[in-house]
């Protein structure tokens, strides 16, 4: 299912008519009157004829309902908040966190961790990076406070584990090399305005 | 030393009338009366630097900006500290320092303590409107300190320090329009490495190099305390964090202070992590130390100890009946109580705040440099600022400190008590003197003492001569004085001098919380029979390093006070936590009744000058003005004064291969010697070329000596910097044993050389 399709999915075109049901019947013989006609015209035959002609299409004719979770899964809203992903810088694939320790401060939940050491290159690096995702209430502020657009929000919401190691670790959460040529930006939580290229002020270059 | 009473004045700052007292700037003033005015080079422990413009104001009837930093307030001005024209021009200054300033605060240290960072966002620059072309800026690695010049702003605080406080003259600009910048010109040789210039930088241009990039400033808790290590006891933070993800344990990631007004050394500021982490309670310990104490026929421990600890041991050493014996502060003790004995005061006169605004001092006794980073730091401030005249007097002459010294006068090693004399000869003013002391100085011996300490008449007149014309005198004098055989009657000669000169004293304690022991215990001369030492070598040992019998908490792990070089009882605060047993829990054994160590702050002697103020109650910060608040002053208390100093005793002369016991540098004890960044993988005996062929030894020789019972190995280097026949050797890494060290610091030896 397209995105487009996903969005209009409970939009049909099933030509919706206004059914006559009469009137109400006032009095007791009024009332008296309908159930018999009711029960000697078999009006409930009408309606198990229904159910078994959807059951026959759904069985026989193709045109299941169901959703078999887990084998089948609905998609998700593309700015659905479930667990984070950690992005690459497409140019090198170097994952794009600087080590800042923005998330880690703002973290409501307070399950943010990392370490942060100074590098064989003179640089920033994060030597470990952990989420208690036991903890974590999936707010978005992370995603929303990442200078570098690093951490955001993925799609995987079944969290449930024996362990909590088995949540996600960074290397999970990180897009796999692979796989970087698909990696797309999240367009929930931190990410950039429309409007964000007007917004940038120019500097002036002096050579 | 009366301080004249300054001429009162009547100003004005944002239409609040103000009053105040001549000499003080615009800044000051404002300062203290709680207006704001914006700097960004200012730095209130030294000279104004004036290369910001950021504290420009407005004065009335004045034509164009002032800057209030170096501008005195005059009576009677009307001063504006801001409006929209003082606004603008502030913008503009804030928009040039962030011409091409790296957009780096997401990785840098600074971040979230910034100077810059702070003010940019308080003028809202979010653009650059200037350009300029960037210059080639790499990164420098000076050991202790790195050095990004790409960040840095050139508010040349750091130069300033490193010239005005510490005096070492390492850091220097190299002037080049926007090329400048800052250069380590000592950074091969001898830069004290203290880090003052990392910790006074409004920017992360100068950082730690062991703390680069492992936290944020935001992560870190500020515990306040102490330092431990010397007995300037300055002011520090510890600031501390969780190890890692791994590990919640607490761990000091780096020492920051309040530099504005205080200062640290290297060993205060890299020397963090002495803490001893591995102790466990057993309580068939707890029963093998109280037995051990309940045997004790002496008990030993060295001044790196709290107050309350120090008379909590006092307690134990009267309730178990044991001598109580304390061999770095003996000699100190003997010194102030002989110097009590004639100057009829408990504590001598001066301070480091006094040292520092003193026009002329003189040194005896220390080697300064090593021996008290605090007094080396005033006596330059004293220097720098009030063109003091420097006059060092020491059998060794020290090269690192030529630029403050203005006259050296080399001594005999053993002739202290000659050199005193003839000091007390020069120095006193003979005119309306008491009889009995003038007899006595006149019967010196001038000829024969000049003679035999190698101190000439001529080097005395020198020194007397500088005196004129100068006010506010100092005479600091150090550990080899206490350690000297004739030290009460050298105490007496010093004690004449403060009190019939113009000089005032100080007298180092030479180690850590010395003052504090001799005015809280009673001491005994010599250990003998079974002996339990607490952080000194003893037949059972209780120590902080945990090598001993049984662990106890070290210095940053404790609550207590301790008494500093300014005569002040300071509080210090646990960083870090500890999980063994306390010298306490055994005094509980013993029947001691207080529930935490910190009960005994309030019942320390008053007889000695102490307050009985609750350890809660101490204040410990500095006031805006930069005023000291850090728990309380001692009372200085009056004693029986009326000895006299007698002749001095025939001087024994020192020839041949002489060792002086001398730590160097950053290393002050097997406390120092334990942290990270502090440590020190060679321990070498240092000589000149002249004691290397006079001790027949070559640079590299492995060698092996013996003093005072210990056997020391270390490695010959030769240090170009010596000259003469005596030789440096360093004890911090020989254990609690060089805590029981009392002998004169001067030994003479015969060194064995084992190998190359």
């Amino acid at each position: 299912m397209s995105l487009e399709e996903f969005k209009n999915r409970n939009v049909g075109e099933q030509n919706y008519r206004l059914v006559d049901v009469g009137q109400t019947p006032q009095t007791g013989m009024e009332k008296f009157e309908q159930v018999v006609k009711r029960a000697v015209k078999l009006e409930l035959f009408t309606g198990l004829k229904v159910t078994f002609r959807e059951m026959f299409k759904a069985l026989f004719g193709g045109q299941m309902h169901t959703t078999k979770y887990p084998f089948e899964k609905l998609p998700i809203a593309p700015r659905y908040r479930a667990i984070h992903e950690m992005k690459r810088l497409l140019e090198s694939g170097h994952y794009r966190c600087i080590g800042c320790g923005l998330c880690e401060k703002i973290c409501i939940a307070n399950c943010i961790r990392m370490d942060t050491r100074y590098d064989e290159n003179q640089r920033k690096e994060v030597s470990e990076y952990t989420i208690n995702f036991g903890r974590c209430i999936f707010c978005g502020y992370c995603a929303e406070v990442c200078p570098e657009l690093a951490i955001v929000h993925g799609g995987r919401y079944e969290t449930a584990s024996e362990q909590r190691a088995s949540y996600s670790t960074f290397e999970d959460m990180l897009t796999p090399l692979d796989q970087l040529a698909q990696q797309s930006e999240f367009p929930g939580f931190g990410a950039v305005s429309d409007d964000a290229d007007k917004k940038i002020k120019k500097t002036p270059l002096a050579y | 030393m009366n301080e004249v009473k300054k001429k009162e004045i009547t100003l004005t700052i944002d239409g609040k009338k103000i009053k105040s007292e001549w000499g003080k700037t615009i800044l000051e003033v404002a300062r203290e009366n709680g207006i704001y005015i914006p700097t960004m080079c200012y730095l209130s422990k030294v000279e104004p630097i004036a290369s910001c413009r950021m504290c420009v104001v407005e004065v009335e009837g004045v034509d164009g900006m002032i800057l209030s930093c170096q501008e005195k307030a005059v009576d009677g001005a009307n001063i504006t500290t801001s409006n929209d024209a003082l606004f603008r021009e502030r913008q503009k200054i804030m928009e040039l320092y962030d011409v091409n300033h790296p957009l780096e605060c997401g990785v840098c240290d600074k971040s979230g303590e910034c100077d810059l960072q702070n003010k940019t966002l308080e003028y809202g620059v979010d653009a650059q409107e200037f350009a300029a072309k960037d210059q080639h800026r790499p990164m420098q690695n000076w050991g202790f300190v790195s050095y990004d010049p790409s960040l840095c702003i050139m508010c040349e605080r750091c130069v300033r320090v490193c010239n005005e406080i510490v005096g070492d003259e390492a850091l220097q600009i190299s002037v080049g329009g926007y090329k400048s910048t800052i250069i380590n010109v000592k950074q091969d040789e001898d830069c004290a490495e203290c880090g003052e210039c990392m910790a006074v930088c409004p920017v992360g241009a100068l950082v730690s190099t062991d703390f680069k990039y492992t936290s944020n400033a935001w992560e870190l808790d500020k515990i306040p305390a102490s330092c431990v290590h010397c007995s300037s006891h300055c002011q520090l933070y510890y600031d501390v964090k969780h190890t890692s993800i791994d590990s919640p344990e607490p761990k000091i990631y780096r020492v920051t202070n309040d530099f504005e007004f205080s200062s640290l050394c290297g060993a205060g500021r890299f020397g963090y992590d002495f803490e001893n982490r591995t102790a466990t309670k057993e309580s068939n310990k707890l029963k093998e130390a109280v037995e051990a104490f309940k045997r004790a026929d002496t008990i030993r421990f060295s001044s790196m100890i709290t107050n309350e600890e120090a008379l909590l041991l006092q307690k134990i050493a009267k309730s178990v009946d044991a001598r109580l014996v304390c061999d770095d502060a003996i000699g100190y003790q003997k010194f102030m109580k002989a110097y009590s004995s004639v100057s009829g005061k408990s504590l001598y006169g001066a301070t480091l705040d006094t040292l520092k605004k003193s026009q002329m001092v003189v040194i005896l006794g220390t080697r300064v440099y090593d021996d008290a980073p605090m007094v080396k730091y005033a006596i330059t401030s004293a220097v720098k600022r009030e063109k003091a005249q420097v006059v060092y007097l020491h059998p060794i002459e020290d090269n690192r400190i030529q630029n403050l010294v203005t006259q050296f006068i080399k001594y005999e090693v053993g002739s202290e008590e000659g050199v005193v004399s003839l000091l007390a000869d020069t120095l006193i003013k003979k005119d309306g003197l008491d009889k009995s002391i003038k007899s006595l100085l006149d019967s010196l011996d001038i000829g024969y003492l000049s003679a035999e300490s190698n101190v000439s008449e001529e080097e005395l007149e020198q020194l007397k001569a500088k005196m004129w014309k100068r006010k506010r005198f100092t005479l600091v004098v150090g550990e080899d004085l206490y350690n000297h055989p004739e030290v009460e009657n050298i105490a007496r000669f010093i004690a004449l001098i403060e009190k019939y000169s113009d000089f005032d004293l100080i007298a180092i304690p030479p180690a850590s919380n010395t003052l504090g022991v001799s005015l809280i215990c009673e001491l005994d001369e010599s250990a003998s029979g079974y002996i339990v030492g607490y952080n000194a070598p003893g037949d059972y040992t209780l120590s902080a390093l945990g090598d001993g019998d049984i662990d106890m908490p070290s210095l940053n792990q404790q609550e207590g006070t301790f008494v500093s070089i300014d005569k002040r009882v300071v509080p210090t605060h646990p960083a870090l936590p500890y999980s063994g047993y306390e010298l306490l829990d055994i005094a509980k054994e013993l029947g001691e009744s207080s529930e935490y160590i910190i009960e005994f702050t309030p019942s320390l002697p008053t007889k000695k000058g102490f307050k009985s103020i609750n350890f809660d109650d101490l204040p410990d910060y500095f006031d805006v003005t930069g005023k000291s608040h850090r728990g309380y002053e001692l009372d200085m208390v009056e004693c029986e004064s009326g000895s006299l100093p007698s002749e001095p005793q025939e001087i024994d002369s020192y020839d041949g291969t002489i060792v002086y016991r001398c730590n160097s540098g950053r290393a002050f004890n097997p406390f120092t010697s334990k942290c990270e960044q502090l440590k020190e993988n060679e321990v070498t005996l240092r000589g000149s070329a002249q004691f290397a062929i006079a001790a027949k030894l070559s640079d590299g020789d492995s060698v092996k000596f013996t003093i005072d019972g210990i056997d020391y190995q270390r490695v010959f280097s030769i240090d170009t910097s010596l000259k003469g026949t005596i030789a440096l050797n360093p004890i911090f890494d020989i254990g609690l044993s060089s805590f029981a060290l009392s002998s004169y610091r001067f030994t003479k030896v015969k060194i064995e050389k084992t190998g190359q």
